[in-house]
């Protein structure tokens, strides 16, 4: 048996989806990167990372997830907050929907002012109780920018933290 | 301890950054039936086209992925391109506040940069000098620099694959 605590699935943004506002793909800051850049505009923007780490049918195995990282940057101003929401989404047989629910997670950065200050931010949900992934469910880490008309987001990419059993 | 020097992760087109001032980028069909392409339209100009390396990493040293080379499938059409370029980039993530670090990664590239350029399927391997074990707060990031030239030729990428040694 495998069991390995420390390992990190890097997601880029081509892989999220990004909801409400004009978003680009452009170059990052640093020459050599890439960014999702958000045009300034008054609204609130919401950009959704697939976590996109293996899962298992048997249970306590496969990975358990800790935590998440989003790499970003408020350029021009502030924007007024910057909140994060996991999902859990259990997918649904034929003919039935799908079931979502909301683990409990905390962030590093507060909402309304340090994850929201004009600068480049490394933000970390952690999951109050890491979760083993079934094969039938999948994980959406919800991220919603409240913007004011000054302020453009660059999306630079997420990291998920979990632990591998196999 | 599992130790495999012959693990592969494909990298679908879908998930690749392209940006070019007027080029048209789209989801297209493949020239084989059944494959996928995101497909850069005729232009005359330069273009970049970005693969991010989605393979596991590690925070403890020599745990994780040692990435050893990429490979990316892609079609020249139309007409020759002056050049395709690939630099291999690794980005050290910045702390909170703090900005990337990008150091460009030494390498070889199986096919060279003024013979890729012609009408066709080219294979790219791109083979790191020294392979390197993916730390935690690093990613990967292969940038292929596409002159088109006064042909404004099209390109299809069909995919990449990253080659690595998984240990866990």
């Amino acid at each position: 048996m495998i069991h390995n605590t420390h390992f990190a699935q890097y997601i880029p943004y081509t892989a999220m989806h990004f909801v409400t506002g004009t978003w680009t793909d452009t170059a990052g800051d640093v020459s050599g990167t890439i960014a999702k850049h958000k045009a300034a505009n008054t609204e609130t923007s919401v950009v959704t990372v697939p976590i996109m780490i293996p899962s298992n049918s048997i249970a306590l195995q496969g990975s358990k997830l800790a935590s998440i990282e989003l790499d970003y940057e408020c350029e021009t101003a502030a924007a007024t907050s910057v909140t994060a929401v996991l999902h859990k989404i259990v997918r649904g047989a034929d003919g039935a929907a799908a079931v979502a629910s909301h683990p409990t997670i905390t962030q590093d950065l507060v909402a309304a002012v340090a994850a929201a200050a004009h600068d480049e931010h490394k933000i970390v949900v952690t999951l109050t109780t890491p979760v083993w992934i079934d094969n039938d469910e999948y994980y959406l880490c919800e991220f919603s920018f409240v913007c004011g008309a000054a302020v453009t987001i660059d999306v630079f990419g997420a990291v998920a933290n979990f632990t591998a059993r196999m | 301890m599992i130790h495999n020097i012959h693990v592969s992760q494909y990298i679908p087109p879908t998930l690749f950054h392209i940006v070019s001032a007027t080029a048209a980028i789209t989801h297209a069909a493949g020239a084989v039936s059944g494959t996928i392409a995101v497909n850069r339209g005729a232009a005359n100009e330069t273009s970049v086209v970005t693969i991010p390396i989605m393979i596991p990493s590690n925070a403890r040293a020599l745990q994780g992925s040692k990435l050893v080379s990429i490979e990316v499938d892609f079609i020249n059409g139309t007409a020759e391109f002056t050049s395709h370029t690939f630099v291999l980039n690794r980005v050290t993530r910045g702390a909170d506040l703090g900005v990337a670090v990008v150091d460009a990664i030494t390498k070889t590239d199986s096919v060279a940069a003024t013979a890729s350029h012609a009408v066709d399927e080219v294979k790219q391997v791109v083979t790191l000098t020294i392979p390197e074990w993916v730390d935690n707060d690093c990613y990967y990031l292969l940038e292929d620099t596409i002159v088109a030239g006064a042909g404004g030729g099209t390109c299809k990428f069909l995919g990449a694959v990253a080659n690595f040694t998984l240990r866990l």
